[in-house]
């Protein structure tokens, strides 16, 4: 088992080497030229194009397109992930400072989608063709169809600007205490988790109601037990393994969404210094930026292997030849 | 006989499910007692109502299915008895019933057992839902019982998880589960028809086996007649909701009155009894049971049917308990 998760992790390496490879080609084809976007036009203006081809010369972005991502893959092993060449400062600074709040901001979003989710799937599978399953089939078509940076604007405009419950903009970690940062975080966690949850409780009722109709769910109550010990312990039990899978798979399209999110509520994090980055020609910090998101994604896909292991004997002791030992 | 030989007494059961619009009355006026400490075989061809009766008996029945007349009387040995329908499918009353009193065994073991717990803490969670005792003890009953199920290395296999066990292994469990707590009933639901056929012997001589040591009523429901013949102490046949004719092992073997069971009996290939002999089907399908015949369910189909069975038969006692619901049954004969 752990030889098959080292094995696992190990295969992780070629295939983010080959990511890198095809952002660093991707950023190569863009039309940004990296000097428009360091130096002002009024400087432009006066220098000669000899300066700039000095300048492009001394920067090393004149060699070959293969030797430059050689260069910038040894840096980055060295923990040298250069500099955004808009502001200058270095690209490590620029991750440590905003990625903790981005990560605060998914898995905010990810428990109130997962609490959310879970909560109303289960109730509408145990009371399927009830008031609540119709109620909240329709909520979750709803939750599913709208974007989430709709919900967030929905949510802005009721919240923050008729209510007044929640401030309307920013992110502040410094000078307040823990709940004063968690009052930032109420409304871009919600709308960004809302539509997850909205997926995740179709899901999970569609997989409770499957297991409730397994044999093994009419043996837990012909041994009588209580229906709360049948619903948790021998149904939720069996339908968390693809419900588990389901949450893992939507984590990376929950950074996507916190790009849109960070966005609309003037959240500083990875996300939007990600858009500003592309609209700058911030080529150098989008290429990490990127390179970050998508080594979560992998990294979620490994976790969902482990986590199928862990919840699933059959899959954990593998064989599912009767009577061998 | 006297009432408390019989441990339980069904009478007119009426079960229906719904589906969509319509209503199918899967088991429609069963009435049927059962004696203690004997079997009792309940035959009849699929969707017969033979599995929705037994579901009956445990209010184990799927959403879809309402009990909607009837009585089903419950005689446990030191206990007052009471009547099972009048209590809801979730009541403590019958919580404390199922898997301690009565127990059930199903079709299919490979889908019976949970398959993300061990054999041995399913077994143990079903003693410790109805006693009082450590979990240590319970492990150890758990032991003992499947050793007396003969399963190999039971102290090790416990800690097994159902994929590892194999499918005779797996229906040896589930006998564990339900004999674990001492049950005055068992019923089985068709409990070998997902093994094959040396698997079945061995199944079905363990339940017996079991039966000798401990002295519990099994109910078995089966389509198989060499499965009653060997196990049954009485025979109740049944087609379309209804019991067709009921009495011992004897009376409906050697005896058939009802044209249903006879023809039953001679659609079946018997070992040795003649090479070359045609089996005889009965003729005609099963009538779709949302339209159901008035009169007899089984007229459209019998040789015998007269003008008579346009209307219901009585259930007539031809003799020592053994009863059949046909107008031409002896002492059947149209009367009123």
């Amino acid at each position: 088992m752990l030889k098959y998760f080292v094995s696992r992790m190990l295969m992780l390496i070629p295939m983010i080497l080959i990511i890198s490879f095809i952002v660093f080609i991707g950023l190569e084809f863009a039309p940004a030229d990296p000097l428009t976007a360091m130096i002002s036009p009024d400087q432009m203006s006066s220098m000669t194009l000899e300066d700039m081809e000095a300048m492009r010369e001394s920067l090393g972005l004149n060699a070959p397109m293969l030797v430059r991502y050689g260069r910038w893959l040894v840096n980055l092993l060295k923990g040298d992930m250069g500099f955004s060449i808009v502001t200058g400062t270095p690209i490590t600074n620029i991750i440590s400072n905003l990625l903790p709040s981005t990560i605060k901001l998914t898995f905010a979003a990810l428990l109130v989608s997962t609490f959310m989710g879970l909560l109303f799937g289960i109730l509408s599978a145990i009371k399927s063709n009830s008031a609540i399953d119709y109620i909240s089939s329709v909520l979750g078509v709803i939750g599913i169809s709208m974007p989430e940076f709709f919900i967030g604007i929905l949510a802005l405009l009721a919240f923050a600007i008729r209510l007044r419950w929640f401030p309307a903009q920013g992110r502040t970690d410094v000078g307040l205490g823990a709940f004063g940062s968690i009052k930032y975080l109420v409304l871009p966690a919600c709308s960004l988790g809302l539509v997850l949850a909205a997926a995740l409780m179709r899901y999970t009722r569609n997989a409770m109601l499957d297991v409730l109709n397994k044999d093994y769910v009419k043996t837990a109550r012909a041994k009588g037990l209580p229906e709360w010990k049948v619903y948790y312990k021998h149904a939720f039990r069996n339908s968390l393994m693809p419900i588990s899978v389901l949450i893992c798979l939507r984590l990376p399209m929950l950074i996507g969404g916190s790009v849109v999110i960070e966005q609309v509520f003037g959240y500083a994090g990875i996300g939007s210094r990600l858009l500003t980055a592309i609209n700058a020609g911030d080529y150098q910090l989008v290429l990490v930026i990127v390179l970050l998101l998508s080594i979560v994604s992998l990294l979620a896909s490994v976790f969902i292997d482990l986590l199928t292991a862990l919840l699933d004997p059959r899959v954990r002791l593998g064989g599912d030849i009767g009577g061998a030992k | 006989m006297n009432k408390q030989d019989y441990i339980l007494s069904i009478k007119d059961l009426k079960t229906q499910f719904k589906v969509g619009k319509r209503i199918v009355k899967a088991v429609d006026g069963v009435t049927l007692d059962v004696r203690r400490g004997k079997t009792l075989g309940l035959v009849g061809e699929s969707g017969c109502g033979k599995s929705v009766t037994a579901h009956s008996i445990m209010q184990l029945l799927p959403k879809a299915a309402t009990i909607v007349d009837g009585e089903i009387q419950f005689r446990p040995k030191d206990k007052p008895e009471f009547n099972i329908l009048k209590y809801k499918r979730t009541d403590k009353k019958l919580r404390s019933m199922r898997g301690k009193q009565i127990s059930m065994i199903f079709q299919d073991p490979m889908s019976s057992l949970n398959p993300v717990y061990r054999v041995g803490d399913q077994i143990v969670e079903n003693i410790r839902q109805h006693e009082n005792i450590s979990k240590k003890q319970a492990i150890k009953k758990t032991v003992d019982m499947l050793k007396m199920l003969s399963i190999p290395m039971a102290e090790e296999r416990i800690k097994d998880y159902p994929h590892q066990f194999s499918g005779g292994m797996k229906q040896r469990v589930m006998i564990a589960m339900g004999l674990i707590s001492d049950p005055e009933l068992l019923i089985a639901d068709e409990p070998t028809t997902a093994l094959d056929v040396t698997i079945q012997a061995q199944i079905l001589d363990l339940m017996r086996h079991m039966q000798d040591q401990l002295g519990f009523t099994i109910i078995i429901i089966t389509h198989n007649m060499g499965i009653v013949a060997d196990m049954a102490d009485d025979i109740a046949v049944m087609y379309m909701g209804k019991i067709m004719e009921y009495g011992t092992k004897e009376d409906i073997f050697l005896r058939p009155s009802h044209p249903y069971t006879k023809a039953l009996l001679k659609s079946v290939p018997v070992l040795g009894n003649g090479g070359n002999e045609r089996l005889e089907p009965i003729r005609g399908n099963t009538p779709d049971p949302s339209e159901m015949p008035e009169g007899c369910s089984f007229m459209p189909r019998c040789d015998m049917a007269t003008e008579a069975c346009n209307k219901a038969a009585p259930n007539v006692d031809i003799g020592g308990g053994h009863m059949v619901r046909c107008w031409h049954s002896k002492g059947g004969a149209p009367h009123e």
